[in-house]
């Protein structure tokens, strides 16, 4: 079995440089290589344990449920299964083999340890009903993470009618608590900034990555929480950034303007990762490597982004006084 | 003969107020470094106090203000002298506020040890730097040498006390090299950061009050009452420098941090030190934001320059040191320079670049021989000693308990009352 998964890691390997020009065909890339790998995860498992217990559904979460992953990347997923709690424990054995299967291929395991080999991440319907209203309610910073995550979700094999479920179930919540959407602002209104007064870029100061930019935190997270928090407020399911654009084109026309500038980060992301060696080196762009063209580009992206966000609030925060 | 008292009483009360400074620095420097050096660093203040003090007394004076030539003194050994003459300072009381400001400039050239060196080495290097290093320069601007001769003006130490630390501190911090951990394989440098800002805080403040002495004081006299004077232009240019400092860390990093909004403060106070009683309160404003402008930029190159100074002890009282010397040479005034026969007003008011190349060759020669003797010495005691710096593991386990055997949080480590067979209650 390892030496499936070690092949597969070479396969990842020697295409990788064919798909990762475009940002769509790479994703379409991560996920075939891990439906593969979630597949042979589960045929291990079914033939030591035999055929899994109850009907389940497992699914991405982070940048892979948004169908957003760079060259590198590490694992974010779930599973939600329709059995008793006695169902747990294969699944649990299942979450593990996944993650240790994606990890020889060349994902990450994840540091917050979101992943279906945790108990917190592999649950019955039920359980993930309740623990969604656990963290909806829960006076915490940390919970309300759990489930932005959560919500940033996308079934990769088996019934997605249960994730579907559960985003009725969190959007049922949410109806009945509008004051969440306050909350959900506070939670991603921090914002690391990537440029100064002066208008010029805030790197990294201090240790290896010093010089160098987060693009991830400086440029795509305004982006995406921004699109997260309209897709809460219009009960949107898709995960991806991109559909929710489509989905709210209508309604905000205005919001909708700020798509080709996602577009233009997705690519721009792309171009400068290629020389990435590591997940940890992967949301970080040295300024060295960008020439003027390039840095006047990335301001642009960041400002356009801060924009985007702002009119989010606004609309977010006018909704909420309507209350 | 009431003034005359006056006068020994504001000098000996400036005393007072310079030597609570060492409070300052033990705030300071403890707040800025790691937990597990805490309780050497407050001690070695202490005891490098101790050893500064006697060897001024027996050598160090007398180096500065006895009669001798361009470049020493050389009378007036083991100081004693109850006399007063009634005018002037007794001098016992010059005495007494004249070995503070040695003291100090002693404490920041251990800023440049922080964190590595051996107890040893601040005991052989306490004396050197009291006996040879800082009474040549104060002798040369201070007690009547070739500087003084050419009318160089240091009100109260801009380049006597802190350049001369200074660059004592920056030859240790080039021969002990960084502190493990500081610089990562690529060249990039990471942050140690202080154990307690609260600490460093206060430590400024305690500098800061302490100043009001080191600058008021240093007018010798009450008369005119000009000390206020002085103390008001002290207290612009810190204000100024701490929200200069503030301002461009948040401007370059987007944070403004606290750290750097302290040095801000004291480079304020450094760079006024000079020109404290030669220029208008507008310009030690400027002075002051000048100060805490340069002073970030200052941190920045060293540390590019992988020169680890825990304290910043090279950026606040060198780079800045400079700076507050050279303010003189454009901004002293007529009045409380040429005026008064001390030396010449500054650019701006007409002195032309007289004053300011005066101020130059007495930055570049004060620093030089500072930093080359200091050098030398480390480099020797390096040699003789078997290294001045602690072992790899002493660093790691920290000062206090290598070189002290205890600890400056003792909660942290192991308690008797935990040990097996402790009694609960010997009664």
């Amino acid at each position: 079995m390892l030496d499936r998964y070690t092949e597969m890691k070479q396969w990842r390997k020697n295409k990788m440089e064919t798909v990762s020009a475009n940002p769509f065909t790479l994703n379409e890339w991560h996920d075939e290589i891990i439906r593969i790998t979630v597949k042979r995860a589960l045929d291990q498992v079914q033939s030591e344990r035999g055929a899994p217990p109850a009907p389940f559904v497992f699914f991405l979460m982070g940048s892979g449920g948004r169908f957003e992953q760079g060259i590198w990347s590490d694992q974010d997923h779930g599973l939600i299964f329709h059995g008793g709690p006695h169902c747990q424990d294969y699944f649990l054995t299942l979450g593990k083999e996944i993650a240790v299967g994606l990890d020889l291929v060349g994902y990450e395991l994840c540091d917050g340890n979101v992943m279906a080999s945790n108990p917190m991440w592999c649950q019955s319907i039920h359980g993930w009903k309740q623990q969604i209203s656990d963290w909806l309610t829960e006076a915490s910073w940390t919970s309300l993470r759990y489930f932005s995550t959560f919500f940033d979700s996308r079934g990769l094999i088996g019934d997605n009618r249960f994730l579907h479920d559960l985003k009725d179930h969190s959007f049922s919540m949410i109806h009945d608590h509008p004051e969440l959407f306050l909350r959900f602002i506070d939670n991603v209104d921090l914002i690391k900034k990537g440029i100064g007064v002066f208008g010029q870029f805030l790197p990294e100061f201090r240790g290896e990555q010093s010089g160098q930019i987060n693009i991830k935190q400086t440029t795509f997270f305004p982006y995406v929480n921004a699109l997260r928090l309209l897709a809460l407020k219009e009960k949107i399911y898709v995960p991806s950034t991109l559909s929710r654009f489509q989905k709210i084109k209508h309604l905000y026309p205005y919001i909708h303007s700020f798509e080709p500038y996602f577009i233009q980060l997705l690519y721009f992301r792309l171009h400068f990762q290629q020389n990435a060696r590591s997940y940890q080196q992967v949301h970080f762009i040295s300024l060295d490597d960008l020439s003027k063209k390039d840095k006047k580009e990335l301001k642009w992206l960041m400002r356009k982004g801060h924009d985007l966000f702002s009119e989010t609030k606004k609309i977010i925060e006018d909704g909420c006084s309507r209350w | 003969m009431e003034i005359a008292l006056m006068d020994n009483l504001w000098v000996i009360l400036g005393t007072v107020l310079v030597f609570l400074m060492l409070g300052g620095f033990i705030l300071l420097e403890a707040g800025s470094t790691r937990m597990k050096n805490a309780g050497h660093i407050a001690g070695k203040t202490i005891f490098t106090a101790g050893i500064g003090s006697l060897v001024f007394w027996a050598v160090g004076f007398g180096f500065i203000y006895g009669e001798g030539n361009w470049f020493i003194g050389l009378s007036g050994f083991f100081y004693g002298d109850a006399s007063f003459g009634g005018e002037g300072l007794s001098p016992a009381v010059d005495f007494m506020f004249q070995m503070m400001f040695a003291l100090v400039a002693m404490t920041i050239a251990f800023g440049g040890f922080a964190e590595r060196a051996k107890l040893s080495s601040y005991v052989i290097f306490a004396i050197l730097f009291s006996a040879i290093i800082y009474p040549v320069i104060a002798h040369w601007i201070w007690g009547g040498g070739w500087l003084a001769d050419h009318g160089k003006q240091d009100f109260a130490g801009s380049t006597v006390v802190h350049l001369t630390g200074a660059m004592a501190a920056l030859a240790a911090t080039i021969v002990l090299k960084p502190r493990i951990g500081k610089y990562n394989k690529d060249g990039s440098s990471n942050d140690i950061v202080g154990h307690n800002q609260v600490y460093t805080a206060l430590g400024v403040l305690l500098l800061w009050v302490g100043w009001f002495g080191f600058n008021g004081a240093s007018t010798f006299a009450v008369a005119d009452a000009f000390f206020g004077f002085v103390i008001l232009n002290t207290q612009l240019a810190a204000a100024a420098g701490a929200i200069a400092a503030m301002f461009v860390a948040w401007v370059l990093t987007g944070k403004a941090d606290v750290p750097t909004t302290l040095n801000g403060a004291l480079a304020g106070l450094v760079a006024i030190t000079a020109p404290a009683g030669f220029v208008e309160p507008w310009a030690a404003v400027i002075i002051g934001l000048i100060g805490g402008v340069i002073v970030v930029y200052s941190m920045k190159m060293f540390d590019k320059a992988k020169i680890d100074d825990p304290i910043f002890a090279l950026s606040v009282h060198g780079t800045v040191g400079v700076w507050g010397t050279l303010a003189n040479g454009l901004f002293a005034v007529p009045a409380f320079s040429s005026d008064i026969g001390w030396g010449l007003p500054g650019l701006f008011y007409g002195g032309g670049f007289s004053q300011l190349g005066v101020q130059i060759m007495g930055v570049v020669a004060s620093g030089l021989y500072a930093f080359v003797v200091s050098f030398v010495i480390l480099k020797i005691m390096d040699k003789v000693m078997g290294g001045i710096r602690v072992t790899e593991e002493e660093e790691i386990v920290g000062l206090d308990l290598s070189e002290h055997g205890g600890y400056g949080y003792p909660e942290n480590i192991h308690h008797p009352d935990e040990s097996k067979g402790a009694i609960w209650n010997s009664n």
